[in-house]
């Protein structure tokens, strides 16, 4: 774990002139970066405004000509996502629910199964078996989302065409007809979800694994002495040591709530499941960049930032109160 | 994709990193002044971002002598080509004959339809493009937004006559009406403009059908396929599956279409089997315009579709599989009728051929209403918004079109689609080209078409489609000697059992299209109430009609009552409106001929 | 003594039972995770028309090895092949070296600026322009269709330098103390010292950026499209895949049904697109094996307690 308890050299009030004098190689070495930073990641920004316009790109413009030459419409473009009463507003707040909806399952299950299978791991004595199923689980990590988006959709389908999955479930008996679960929306969510375990559990797992490799081994043995059995020494030992790692990680997650991924809801979404497939991104690809309306596009990117913030600073606020980890 | 990298917030490792002190967000004074600080470069680097506007050089008009296209005046023409075809190899032997007998060199800047959108409002808003731009987006954006050049008085100059002959006849169908910019002729059309009288058509129906197994008609002694109905159709499918309840060890798939990207292939019968020809979502009648999803004929098909599902005619997965699935089922030989256009299932159909089943490949049925006409096959529809045009900002667009116009000739059109003589296609004694075994391999072999052909040049490139001088077919597929030579046994004994020559002749004979024909070229605008409408027709009847044909027959009316409800409470009038007025545009032109 | 040995008795029958389920449980996942991965491969040696007859399983119908002859023949696919090593590998050095020279300097307690920029830099997790404006960045520095674009925009990730930084936080501060007291100057520390301490951490962001550079292709599609030999594999990848799975709009109907009649294929065929997808993997796959035993003890988390 990489908590540092050190306290910090205390900061007296010295004129910056001083430091500067003293630290001039930290300055050239993280100034220049600074500068790079805001170049490339903030001074684009700039281009938010279109989400107060009616975007129209004319050719031969110069950008700020571009900017001149559209319309203002205030906060039009907002309203038209956040209105009710509107299709297209009754649209992007299904949306929304629908990202919400698949990543909170993604988050719940995917914290409950990596700790598990992190546990599990630890448990391994063999390091030979141990690295192999480590690389094993990576594996899936690195298809791309629309291979995955094709596999899933095979193992999806009915059995005569190579669904495994409702193959395993008659054989298993938990089902006594094959399930269209792409025909039914209800599953959609569990069908986002599973695919994005499957992708990402092994990868993720790193992290918790790197955290328990810091674990003094002498709390075991002091568990042991105490009495405790496997199961008591991986809740007291192993998941307390590694609860700085879960209560950050859940800050981070919590943050990224409005993303739940596109490929895949874009290319298993079908009409049949569309009410609970259409996620944010699939919903501004659709009406905003295929209808050629960038304003749209952008204010749907504002206002994610904006609420991405307000959960990340929320959820840090609660983590404090807590008085667990904090991100900042 | 787009919007993945449009508003991913971050990297793809959600992962932890160390922390900030909180005071830091309330530190006063110190940060208050790097606050100020920043914002002041912002506004530097933005003021110097801005001063770099786009130069706005424009071609001089047509004078001057034609460009002398040799290896001893080497010119580079950057190109813009939407298509899904791969970019050549870089030492291509086509590129090399052009570099040697011209000197032309082509960069290609390829880009595949589904991330067109993408490419057009970057080029529009950073206005920078290639000069030589080969587009295929309905909504002509990059016409609207200026940044292609108006070619009316370059083809009025007379400098470029085979251009001016290629666009004459169909020049009222072509020009730019959309507003934006000045009404005028702005894209050469890609395909389906056509040469000789009568134009060598393809003897092979690529379009709509209800097609079915030909082992299904040959099991029923060849029915005539006159006066079809969807009673009769799925009739003879359901007997003949009755007595093949496996084919090839799998089980028997009565009806299927495709979906994924070609949602057509759910919601258009009920035009066909009314007797319209294809006008995408609506019918056209006197000059108005209107969506027949909610009409008799739709609810008269999908109950009839419900009730087929219900006798175990319709494959349930229809209406969720990917494409890959749908073939690979088609290819499996186990499907015994498809509403597709033949083109779509152009894959699965080779897999049969290869695999020598040729009775599991399908022949063309109509079924309509009782009482009407089928008006399945129509004429080659004209492409418009779509082919080469030139960058309004093209410092040389006469060179350009010096460049188009030679490629329009014969000698060059048959390089392009045809090849090298003697190595890509043989002539016989009365000059007609035809290929060897191989040679038609060639064609379908990724790696040689990569080294021996240009064919996104050629997707995008003015085509003389029809007939090459020399009574040859412009493209290799058409000519009727390599159609007959194909043949195999099998197909020229059912052929024979109808009486009939080719695939063609198993659809209508297209009478000439309607002056507004088709609508579905008659995109709404973008941003538009009509647009957003569209957008939500095409959801709601995927929705719907899937549940609609699933659910159990005794509920299929309440969940059609639904669907009808989807529809009421969208501004179809909208939609309606601008599709109409875009039908009367068409017929007030065509009028004034 | 005697309950002692009892109770470890008692231990390993538990144990027993504990592993068992723990090597089946772990075994049944390595099979959920292998089994596409193999059916790719199996697709990949398949022949192109049996294939899209469906139902291959873990090994190829009918074996060829046509399709990596096609894949391995093109020569737009061997050259972005060649690019993406080639852009992988400037993407690592230069991100190592950026990224570890500012988190070094951002480990430092004593330099006063350095929590505002790690927090300017943080929040660009958070948000992201748009395409338009990042284009019209690139193109006014004059970086579209140029091999620069590769790398200048990406030198440094938010989340990458934090890594870097909370790991030099551990790097106890009397080494640190001691380097300075015998004069070492704040760049030598960092290069004698510190780089040499945080070689986990380095080769853990390394993969990170390879994993992360080799798998992209917008940037490849979006900034470089005008220049076929700047292509990476990714995108080739991408356009096959793309235009394999979406396809068909109403708006190109007869456009695809005159390709149809013209011969000219549009559907790649499946056992390419596997094909290229087990050529894209391949690369990556053997990489990462090397770094993995740096990698699990590279990532460090943890908030800092001030």
């Amino acid at each position: 774990m990489g908590i540092t308890t050190s306290p910090g050299v205390s900061a007296k009030k010295r004129p910056w002139r001083v430091t500067f004098k003293k630290q001039w190689q930290l300055y050239l070495m993280s100034f220049p970066m600074l500068f790079y930073l805001l170049l490339f990641a903030y001074v684009p920004l700039l281009g938010w405004v279109m989400a107060f316009q009616e975007f129209r790109p004319r050719f031969g413009l110069s950008p700020i000509g571009q900017v001149m030459s559209n319309k203002w419409v205030g906060l039009e473009n907002f309203k038209t996502l956040l209105d009710n009463t509107t299709i297209l507003g009754q649209r992007f707040l299904q949306s929304v629910v629908n990202t919400l909806g698949q990543s909170i399952l993604i988050l719940v299950l995917g914290f409950f199964l990596t700790i598990m299978l992190s546990l599990l791991l630890n448990e391994l004595r063999l390091t030979g078996v141990k690295r192999f199923v480590q690389n094993v689980l990576y594996l899936p990590h690195f298809l791309s989302w629309v291979i995955v988006a094709m596999l899933a959709s095979t193992a999806l389908s009915l059995p005569g065409s190579g669904g495994f999955l409702n193959d395993f479930l008659l054989k298993v008996g938990i089902v006594d007809r094959p399930i269209q679960f792409l025909a039914d929306p209800g599953y959609f969510w569990g069908i986002v979800a599973g695919t994005h375990l499957w992708k990402n559990l092994g990868w993720n797992t790193i992290i918790y694994m790197a955290a328990m490799t810091s674990i003094d081994p002498n709390l075991y043995e002091a568990a042991s002495i105490d009495g405790a059995n496997r199961y008591q020494k991986m809740w007291h030992v192993t998941l307390a040591s590694i609860r700085p790692t879960i209560v950050l990680l859940l800050i981070i997650n919590i943050g990224m709530l409005l993303t739940s991924g596109f490929e895949i809801q874009w290319l298993l979404g079908q009409g049949v499941n569309i009410v609970r497939s259409e996620n944010i991104d699939v919903f501004v690809l659709r009406y905003g960049i295929k209808m050629g309306n960038f304003s749209l596009a952008t204010a749907a990117g504002i206002l994610r930032t904006v609420v991405s913030i307000l959960l990340l600073t929320g959820s840090n606020f609660v983590a404090r109160s807590l008085k667990q980890e904090t991100l900042f | 994709m787009t919007a993945l990298i449009l508003f991913s917030t971050g990297g793809s490792f959600k992962v932890v990193f160390d922390a900030f002190p909180p005071e830091y967000l309330l530190y006063g004074g110190a940060l208050m002044k790097r606050t100020l600080f920043t914002a002041f470069l912002l506004v530097i680097l933005s003021a110097v971002l801005f001063a770099s506007g786009a130069d706005e050089t424009k071609g001089a008009q047509g004078n001057g002598e034609p460009h002398v296209f040799s290896p001893d005046n080497p010119v580079t023409i950057d190109a813009w080509i939407v298509t899904s075809q791969t970019a050549p190899s870089p030492d291509n032997k086509i590129s090399k004959l052009l570099k040697e007998k011209l000197g032309v060199t082509l960069n290609y800047d390829i880009t595949t339809p589904d991330q067109q959108l993408d490419r057009i409002g970057i080029m529009l808003a950073a206005g920078s493009i290639p000069e030589l731009v080969g587009s295929t987006d309905q909504q002509a954006r990059l016409v609207q937004g200026g940044a292609l050049l108006r070619l009316d008085d370059y083809l009025d100059s007379g400098r470029w006559p085979l251009l001016a002959e290629h666009v004459r006849p169909v020049r009222k169908k072509l020009t730019w009406t959309g507003g934006g910019v000045e009404d005028g002729l702005y894209q050469f059309p890609n395909y389906n403009r056509f040469y000789g009288n009568p134009p060598i058509m393809s003897p092979i129906h690529w379009g709509t059908a209800f097609w079915i197994q030909k082992d299904v008609l040959a099991f029923h002694n060849y029915p005539s396929l006159e006066n079809m109905t969807l009673e009769r159709y799925f009739d003879m499918i359901e007997s003949y599956m009755k007595a093949n309840p496996t084919i090839d060890g799998a089980k028997t798939i009565g009806f299927s279409f495709p979906m994924q990207g070609r949602v057509w292939g759910l919601t258009n019968p009920p035009l066909f089997l009314a007797g319209y020809p294809n006008d995408g979502g609506v019918m056209v009648d006197d000059g108005q315009a209107k969506i027949y999803a909610n009409s008799k004929y739709a609810y008269d098909y999908f109950k009839f579709l419900n009730m087929a599902h219900d006798r175990g005619l319709v494959d349930p997965e229809s209406f969720t599989q990917t494409l890959d699935q749908y073939l690979a089922k088609v290819a499996s030989g186990r499907v015994l009728g498809v509403h597709d256009q033949r083109w779509s299932f152009g894959t699965a159909n080779d897999a049969l051929v290869a695999n020598g089943q040729y009775e599991r490949t399908y022949a063309a049925t109509m079924p309509t209403f009782p009482g009407k006409k089928p008006y399945y096959a129509d004429r080659d529809v004209l492409n418009i918004n779509q082919g080469f045009g030139i960058a309004s900002n093209a410092e040389n667009p006469e060179l350009l079109l010096d460049f188009l116009e030679i490629m329009l000739t014969p000698e060059w059109q048959t390089i392009l689609s045809w090849g090298i003589e003697g190595e890509d296609y043989l002539v016989d004694e009365n000059g007609l080209f035809y290929k060897t075994q191989e040679m038609r391999d060639n064609f379908n072999n990724l790696t040689w078409k990569q080294d021996n052909r240009l064919e996104a040049l050629l997707d995008i490139m003015v085509k003389r489609q029809g007939e090459l001088p020399g009574g040859n077919a412009f493209a290799a597929g058409d000519q009727p000697g390599e159609f007959f030579d194909s043949l195999k046994q099998y197909d020229k004994d059912f052929l024979a059992a109808y009486g009939l020559q080719t695939w063609r002749q198993f659809v209508n004979d297209p009478p000439p299209n309607p002056a507004h024909y088709p609508a579905w070229q008659i995109s709404p605008p973008d941003g538009s109430a009509a647009q957003v409408a569209n957008q939500q027709l095409e959801d709601a009847a995927q929705r719907y009609l899937s549940e609609a044909v699933l659910t159990d027959p005794a509920r299929f009316d309440s969940v059609w009552d639904e669907y009808m409800a989807a529809i009421d409470s969208i501004d179809v009038a909208a939609f309606e409106a601008v599709i109409t007025e875009g039908v009367q545009a068409r017929i007030r032109a065509a009028g004034g001929e | 003594m005697k309950s002692k040995i009892k109770l470890r008795r008692k231990f390993s029958a538990e144990s027993l039972i504990f592993h068992t389920f723990n090597y089946v449980f772990l075994a049944l996942l390595c099979i959920a995770m292998l089994y596409p991965i193999i059916n790719t491969i199996a697709v990949s040696f398949n022949d192109g028309l049996d294939a899209v007859r469906g139902g291959i399983g873990l090994w190829p119908r009918t074996f060829t090895l046509d399709n990596y002859r096609t894949v391995l023949g093109m020569h737009t696919i061997l050259d972005a092949f060649w690019m993406s090593v080639y852009r992988t590998v400037v993407q690592v050095v230069t991100n190592i070296v950026v990224t570890s020279m500012l988190a070094f300097a951002l480990s430092r307690r004593e330099f006063k600026p350095g929590r505002p920029i790690a927090l300017i830099f943080v929040l660009t997790m958070y948000f992201n322009a748009g395409l338009i404006p990042n284009f019209i960045l690139i193109q006014s520095l004059g970086m579209v269709n140029t091999f620069a674009v590769y790398w200048v925009p990406t030198m440094i990730s938010a989340f990458n330098l934090i890594i870097m930084r909370t790991y030099m936080r551990t790097i106890p501060e009397a080494l640190l103390e001691s380097a300075r007291l015998d004069g070492a100057s704040d760049f030598r520390t960092y290069l004698q010292i510190v780089m040499p301490l945080s070689k986990p951490v380095l080769a853990t962001v390394a993969l990170f950026v390879a994993v992360g550079a080799w798998n992209t292709w917008f940037d490849a599609f979006i900034y470089n499209s005008g220049a076929q030999h700047l292509s990476v594999l990714q995108y080739e990848l991408q356009r096959v895949l793309a235009s394999a799975m979406m396809q068909g709009q109403q708006s190109s109907q007869s456009s695809q049904a005159a390709q149809a009649g013209m011969g000219l294929s549009m559907v790649t065929p499946q056992t390419i697109r596997a094909t290229i997808t087990v050529v894209a993997a391949v690369p990556i796959l053997i990489v990462y094996p090397f770094l993995q035993r740096y990698f699990v003890h590279g990532v460090q988390l943890g908030g800092v307690k001030e």
